[in-house]
């Protein structure tokens, strides 16, 4: 059942309890841990915290954990399968669900006793769901709702707990659905306009000139900034290479993408020894109208919207981070191939990189962020210079190979997932043939080289208006079953499988059959 | 010593006094050796509690054992006459404590651990508790449990 009261139904139940958080591994997932685990401290509700990264996990840790806990809280994960069906558990266990998954699964919605939804009713479901025909539809495609880091950050608010510190991760759980674009660009500005009401609030006291704050307290402002990720902890000229947005408008893979930046640059009256210089060390003259220069001249070269709404913050002389250098940082470290590090290890250095006091785990994660994107940029540059997508018909496919440069990287779901959008995005600037451009893609990457598996990830096309509703995951699972191939459906997004390397060709045949 | 004067072989004396200041100088050694070995097993019992790992166990002689259990006691009738009925347990609290309540992160896999009042918390690689410090504690001083700081 959907809870209507958080304080009374959530909060004030558990507040006097023990509790299992059950998080899954994503970044508005590890910010809504982060909210509910000051909340927690400052309540002292004792607490145990599982990262898991799949169903096979959450059935583990909840095996491992019933008998020493009666309430569950499951973040970013089991709203949008039938839960008690799933794990068998007593009938005492209640299990509170915050989870940007839709659609929420029927029977979770019509349980009234051990099913608890943290969801806001009108995040797209309610009227819709009870019509038969519509019901139908919406159960075969997989889209998100509101961010679960937004959700326990309201619960802060009702609570009157609410600290700039939980309005910070609140805004890079919001982020985090933006970049790795799970929701429409509507959702995120409207989302954007209620954590704007909110970072107001919060900066009423900076406003008083008499009892000012200090330059080491926290300041949080909206900001409208460029879309080149990273930059103000790169050099100008790596982040505008290195972004998908100004890499694909500009086609940076071909040469004449080249000479156009070198003309935009030049343009902009922008010497390269600035550009290349680290963003910190360029001139202050050159920094100070940087972004309204920029925007004048990209919209000259075809960049209508090279500035987002986000925000940013401030702590100290030299600490300054957007929201979304925040995601590509944690991101980086949740998703590490460095060393040989266990899931839960990556979980926990990137859930330390979200407090203000690990600034060096912070800084590690923006350097490993850049050498993904780095790597991401090369790996579309030769996948399109050597035509690796291939058009399947109802879609478009392209599977990197062993060997591949960095392809160990993209063994992982969130990093393939901005790989495989950036390499649409690149693809639909550069072919000419207009029917291409609708279709959808999938990527296959190699996984698991002993045990032989790829994992496989399913995108929606590429479009101004699109809704993101992801029909793969019902695709998957009768591809998978009518060809009896080796699927393995441990992801919480249901477009992202792992599939054994032999099975490739006919669970692609099947595919292309079942959405010819 | 006097033997050797009521037998006229005086010349034997220096040779005894030197041997003798030599063991009188081991004896002090080895003395002292065992007085730093007590300190040791001593601070053992402010570290590890009242049960002591048996790797360490391994590597004390039988009296030193009967004389950390002899201490123990000591200590014990010690913390009972403190605080009224119930005693007070000053092995608690080494450092005064900032929070009731502290994070703790496990660092290897413990299996079950039984809490005082019957609460059983599964310690797995990398998981997370909010726990009351005085649970912790034990296990934070044998490098099983990690304190977060926030």
């Amino acid at each position: 059942m959907f809870i209507s009261d958080i304080r009374k139904e959530f909060y004030e139940v558990v507040a006097n309890q023990r509790v299992a958080l059950l998080v899954s591994s994503d970044i508005d997932a590890l910010c809504a841990c982060k909210i509910l685990q000051a909340l927690f401290h400052c309540d002292q509700v004792q607490y145990t915290l599982v990262p898991v990264t799949g169903w096979q996990d959450l059935g583990t840790a909840f095996l491992e954990h019933k008998e020493q806990f009666r309430y569950f809280v499951l973040i970013n994960c089991g709203a949008n399968v039938d839960l008690l069906e799933m794990l068998q558990p007593d009938d005492d266990s209640i299990f509170f669900i915050c989870d940007t998954h839709r659609p929420v699964d029927v029977v979770n919605v019509y349980n009234d006793t051990q099913i608890k939804l943290l969801i806001k009713q009108d995040d797209d479901l309610g009227k819709t769901l009870l019509r038969r025909e519509i019901l139908f539809d919406y159960e075969q495609y997989e889209y998100h709702g509101t961010s679960a880091a937004m959700m326990f950050f309201e619960l802060a608010w009702v609570l009157t707990k609410d600290t700039k510190d939980m309005l910070w991760w609140a805004i890079i759980g919001l982020t985090d659905q933006w970049v790795h674009d799970k929701i429409t660009h509507m959702k995120y500005v409207t989302d954007i306009a209620t954590m704007q009401r909110h970072v107001s609030r919060h900066n009423h006291r900076n406003e008083d000139e008499e009892n000012s704050l200090s330059i080491d307290c926290m300041r949080i402002s909206f900001e409208y900034d460029l879309r080149l990720t990273l930059y103000q902890h790169w050099t100008l000229y790596e982040s505008i290479c290195n972004s998908c947005y100004t890499s694909c408008s500009f086609k940076l893979w071909t040469l004449n993408g080249q000479k156009k930046l070198q003309e935009f640059l030049a343009d902009m009256g922008l010497p390269l020894k600035q550009v290349r210089q680290k963003f910190n060390s360029m001139d202050m003259t050159i920094k100070e109208n940087l972004r309204d220069v920029i925007e004048e001249a990209s919209n000259k070269y075809g960049m209508k919207d090279i500035r987002i709404q986000t925000f940013g913050v401030h702590f100290g002389f030299k600490n300054r981070f957007l929201a979304s250098d925040m995601v590509h940082a944690t991101a980086a470290l949740l998703e590490s191939t460095e060393k040989d590090e266990s899931d839960s290890d990556n979980f926990i250095k990137a859930l330390d990189s979200l407090s203000r006091s690990n600034l060096d785990r912070l800084h590690s994660g923006i350097e490993l962020a850049k050498k993904k994107l780095i790597a991401i940029q090369q790996t579309v540059a030769s996948c399109i210079c050597t035509n690796l997508i291939l058009s399947q018909g109802p879609f478009l496919y392209c599977y990197l190979m062993e060997g591949t440069p960095d392809v160990k990287l993209f063994s992982k779901p969130m990093a393939l997932t901005l790989l495989c959008k950036y390499l649409l995005k690149a693809f639909v600037h550069s072919t000419r043939n207009k029917r291409c451009k609708l279709l959808p893609l999938i990527m296959a990457a190699p996984k698991d080289v002993e045990k032989g598996t790829v994992i496989v990830v399913g995108i929606t096309p590429e479009s101004e208006t699109s809704d993101k509703k992801n029909f793969f995951g019902r695709a998957f699972e009768k591809a998978s079953e009518s060809t009896s191939s080796r699927t393995l459906h441990d992801n919480f997004d249901t477009s992202i499988i792992e599939l054994k390397t032999e099975d490739r060709s006919k669970f692609l045949d099947a595919l292309i059959t079942l959405l010819s | 010593c006097n033997e050797a004067k009521s037998e006229g072989r005086a010349e034997l004396i220096p040779s005894i006094k030197l041997r003798h200041c030599c063991l009188l100088r081991n004896q002090r050694c080895v003395t002292a050796y065992l007085y730093d070995r007590l300190l040791r097993i001593r601070a053992l019992r402010w570290e590890y509690g009242s049960v002591l790992p048996p790797n360490i166990r391994f590597h004390m002689c039988a009296e030193e054992l009967q004389w950390f259990g002899q201490y123990k006691k000591s200590l014990a009738s010690f913390m009972r006459s403190l605080g009224g009925e119930e005693g007070l347990d000053i092995t608690q609290d080494m450092k005064p404590p900032k929070s009731l309540y502290i994070e703790v992160r496990c660092l290897k896999d413990h299996g079950e651990f039984e809490i005082d009042d019957g609460t059983v918390i599964l310690l797995k690689k990398n998981s997370q508790h909010f726990l009351p410090r005085w649970k912790c504690e034990q296990l934070i001083r044998q490098g099983v449990l990690e304190h977060v700081v926030s």
